[in-house]
């Protein structure tokens, strides 16, 4: 409900700008809506869709990574999910620039791999004798994260790189939400509803997980199992997200720590939910983004930062003196 | 009586450290069983080789007459439960949502709970007496009070046989003493029990059977009384005989600034006595507790929970 409105009422806002009721007569007459037809539904929708799949992908990353490290400052962002998945994503467009805008998978794909190559590497660097240590996570995840984002700079400069294919590379570094076509909307978000869906029952035992990984061998979880499903699926809905969006920082530790406040900790109940309120909070969030600073606009992954450093910074300090 | 947990030739090693050579044992069903031996010489792997956790290289372990092999793994954790030593728990889940999770076998793909699940749950709870904190987020209990939310997790898997690992550790004497009393209650109910252990007296009070790890050796088990024998006890902990039996001694030396044994039981019901009435205005006043709690820990633990 939430989502609708936050939906119709972004697509309002912009450089010409809707009321709440032109919106709505457009949605329900599309052929007699003219110019007003053409700037919502050819320019604003995808990119509000966008906004609301990649929100949703990294919030529901968030949950599930948690869930696996045990520890609420794991966000794609944090881990260098993203960067891998952006550094596989420009590989994609760069090796194969005449694919890539087809729409349909390569970029996903290859950036689904770097993302899921990002998480093997901080997963193994942050083991510790059997556990994890937050510190090798947080700089494991850090060092990864600058080097691929290097890495993609660098392919951005290289001078092959059609202009288009430089343009999404640029906007992925700094975090922008582009309008995508809607063969690729309609992609992303097919692979992204299966993905959350199959999230869902990972979910209930990621509540078993939270005892130990001991814990939950004993009352009959495949862990080993159970946390390579959770890495695959948090790979693919990061690469998801960073194909709409690029690096959007801190969306999967804001969303779900403030959802853990209203809610609790359930996993299950939580991993939806998470999905739901990224969506309305990077479609709030991109909506400001291109709006509050007009004409200019600014890039959404800005903002998260702004909103989403200090909260990070909060829940590291609380972690080091508490439980 | 059957064995419901038996060992057959069992070896096992860790990477290059062989831990068990032909290990055999075997427990009978309602037996309270102590499980000791010196640091190291592998009490928590046997009970996670019971568990299903760990797997011989070879020989057999057997539970409720079935080797560990012909069992689905759910189904073992419907019958076994393992109470590890240490349970820590991130984010603010509560004693109830930490109990559900003793469903978790029972439990089907999408796992969620039914109303006799529930009802299990709440016995569990009602059995080792935390039904009344059933809302309290588990990072902010006691010891005492983790350790029986522990023990509620594995009475919430039903189980037949119940492994616990170290279960006294880190409690007072109180707590100690009433631990042991609920694992008898559990006995009752016709769980059988293998607890490690490393207080001697606790074990022999509590316990109707034990078994002795000894580094290099094979392993022993009887009744308490032939196990906690002074010369089978020196071997396997290194001690010298003396003071072995000064600490096995069933009475404390007859001196007249020492109190009698008469004098030393009056002043632990004395004890135990203040002690449930501090603990009544604990629960009037959970708040203040709560904060001079959390002080206490962060000076135990330092970083808590994310270190380990």
């Amino acid at each position: 409900m939430l989502l609708l409105l936050a939906t119709i009422t972004s697509v309002g806002f912009g450089a010409v700008r809707f009321s709440f009721a032109e919106v709505w007569r457009a949605a329900l007459h599309p052929a007699a809506s003219g110019d007003t037809g053409v700037i919502l539904f050819s320019l604003r929708l995808p990119r509000v869709l966008a906004a609301g799949l990649a929100g949703a992908g990294l919030s529901a990353t968030g949950v599930l990574f948690q869930g696996l490290f045990r520890n609420p400052l794991a966000d794609p962002f944090v881990l260098g999910a993203s960067g891998g998945a952006a550094l596989g994503g420009a590989v994609a467009i760069f090796l194969v620039p005449s694919l890539s805008f087809a729409g349909i998978g390569t970029v996903e794909l290859l950036a689904f791999i770097g993302s899921l190559l990002a998480m093997v590497i901080v997963w193994n660097l942050s083991k510790v004798g059997g556990n994890f240590a937050m510190e090798n996570m947080l700089l494991a995840g850090f060092a990864i994260g600058t080097m691929l984002n290097a890495a993609t700079a660098a392919l951005e400069l290289r001078q092959e790189t059609t202009n288009s294919g430089m343009r999404i590379l640029a906007a992925w570094l700094r975090g922008e939400v582009t309008a995508p076509s809607w063969s690729q909307l309609c992609f992303v978000a097919v692979v992204e509803l299966v993905a959350l869906a199959a999230a869902l029952p990972l979910a209930r035992q990621l509540n078993a997980l939270a005892l130990s990984e001991e814990y939950a061998a004993q009352l009959g979880v495949r862990v080993e199992r159970l946390k390579i499903l959770v890495v695959v699926t948090g790979s693919i809905l990061t690469a998801l997200a960073v194909s709409l969006g690029g690096l959007i920082g801190f969306v999967g530790l804001l969303v779900p720590h403030f959802l853990r406040l209203i809610l609790g900790p359930d996993h299950f109940r939580l991993l939806p939910a998470a999905a739901l309120s990224g969506a309305v909070f990077l479609i709030v969030a991109d909506t400001i983004a291109r709006t509050a600073f007009a004409p200019s606009e600014i890039p959404v992954g800005m903002l998260t930062a702004f909103l989403g450093g200090p909260a990070f910074l909060y829940l590291l300090n609380r972690r080091q003196r508490s439980v | 009586m059957s064995p419901i947990m038996e060992f057959r030739n069992v070896n096992f090693a860790h990477s290059t450290r062989a831990i068990f050579e032909d290990l055999s044992l075997s427990v009978t069903e309602s037996e309270t069983v102590a499980l000791i031996g010196p640091n190291g010489v592998g009490k928590t792997t046997l009970l996670r080789l019971a568990a299903g956790l760990l797997r011989p290289s070879s020989g057999e372990i057997r539970v409720a007459g079935r080797a560990l092999s012909d069992w689905n793994r759910r189904e073992l954790s419907c019958c076994v439960a393992l109470v590890p030593q240490y349970l820590q728990v991130p984010f603010a889940f509560r004693v109830e949502e930490i109990v559900a999770q003793g469903r978790v076998p029972y439990s089907g793909f999408f796992g969620g709970l039914g109303s006799d699940d529930l009802e299990v749950v709440r016995s569990a709870m009602e059995a080792v007496d935390i039904l009344h904190m059933r809302h309290r987020v588990f990072a902010e209990l006691s010891g005492g009070e983790r350790q029986r939310v522990k023990i509620a997790i594995g009475l919430a898997q039903q189980p037949k046989l119940m492994l616990l690992d170290e279960p006294t550790q880190h409690l007072d004497l109180g707590r100690q003493i009433e631990l042991m009393a609920l694992l008898k209650k559990l006995v009752g109910r016709g769980i059988t029990i293998v607890a490690a252990v490393h207080d001697l007296a606790l074990a022999r009070e509590n316990c109707s059977s034990a078994i002795l790890l000894t580094p290099g050796a094979p392993a022993i088990k009887g009744s308490v009384k032939e196990v906690l024998h002074p010369e089978l006890l020196e071997r396997a902990f290194s001690v010298d005989q003396p003071d072995l039996e000064r600490y096995l001694a069933a009475e404390p030396p007859a001196r007249n600034i020492t109190p009698g044994p008469e004098q030393i039981d009056e002043s632990l019901v004395s004890l135990r006595k203040k002690r449930e009435q501090e603990h009544r205005e604990r629960l009037r006043h959970p708040g203040d507790d709560a904060r001079c709690r959390g002080t206490a820990r962060d000076v135990r633990h330092g970083r808590g929970w994310d270190r380990d």
